[in-house]
């Protein structure tokens, strides 16, 4: 039995009290988009049901003005 | 009476209409009794993806508050403007008047590029300083230290291990992936 020590999962919104995710904070919503540009679920990144529906739509926002990409495979 | 925040995006051979541009509708809106209360121009930044073949845009942001009708106006402009490539109007609930975090991440990450570049500069006459008092020296520990940095490499390592300090949170979740699908 591999077991691994596993780290605990913790929502960063929730721990600093997030108002309300904002679509401009590129930094915050890159480290919830996977390198192929998909949002990463909530069961593994552990962010917490409200915020993940902010950060869904944060995301789509961003996305549709070009500030972070759809995929990784644009044709460029 | 609304708050709104428009974003849009203007042709980046277009450009030099924008002030023209911010001009009217912040006309538009105290034509109709609105207000506008932050008004941001990021200038031309790289797309994350091509629009209409094009890879650079104008971005401006603007905070209004207005009625529907203004707004409807806003819009149209908007639609039959052909510089204006793309715009996205959300609700909001109440002024937003400080700087944005796009334009706040810029001047943060020029700031840094001008902290990193000056660093560079004042190692590299240290470097040179150390260098002249070196050559009288037998053993000179600046001089050993740099030699063992080109046959180890010390310095990408050292590089890795501050970038590490950011980008804590993604391995970690990577992680996470591989033992929830085993």
């Amino acid at each position: 039995m591999a077991r691994y020590f596993r780290r605990r999962k913790f929502c960063k919104f929730t721990a600093e009290g997030t108002k309300e995710i904002d679509y401009k904070d590129l930094e915050t919503l890159k480290a919830y988009v996977s390198e192929t540009g998909k949002i990463v679920p909530s069961r593994i990144t552990g962010t917490k049901a409200r915020y993940q529906r902010q950060l869904a739509t944060a995301i789509k926002r961003a996305r549709y003005l070009s500030l972070i990409p759809y995929t990784d495979s644009h044709q460029v | 009476m609304r708050h709104y925040e428009v974003v849009f995006l203007v042709h980046p051979d277009q450009s030099e209409q924008v002030p023209g541009m911010i001009d009217r509708y912040t006309q538009l809106m105290s034509d109709n009794g609105g207000k506008v209360h932050r008004m941001e121009d990021w200038g031309r930044r790289q797309l994350a993806y091509p629009i209409n073949k094009i890879h650079k845009a104008h971005y401006v942001l603007m905070n209004v508050e207005c009625g529907g009708e203004t707004l409807e106006e806003l819009t149209t402009l908007f639609r039959f403007n052909d510089a204006v490539l793309r715009n996205l109007v959300i609700k909001c609930k109440d002024a937003i008047t400080e700087e944005s975090l796009i334009l706040q991440g810029e001047r943060e990450s020029k700031e840094r590029k001008d902290r990193a570049e000056q660093r560079r500069k004042m190692e590299e006459e240290a470097a040179a300083v150390a260098a002249a008092e070196g050559g009288t020296d037998d053993v000179d520990p600046a001089s050993l230290e740099e030699s063992a940095g080109i046959e180890e490499a010390a310095t990408p390592i050292e590089e890795a291990d501050t970038s590490g300090e950011v980008t804590d949170e993604a391995p970690a979740a990577d992680e996470d992936a591989e033992t929830e699908e085993g």
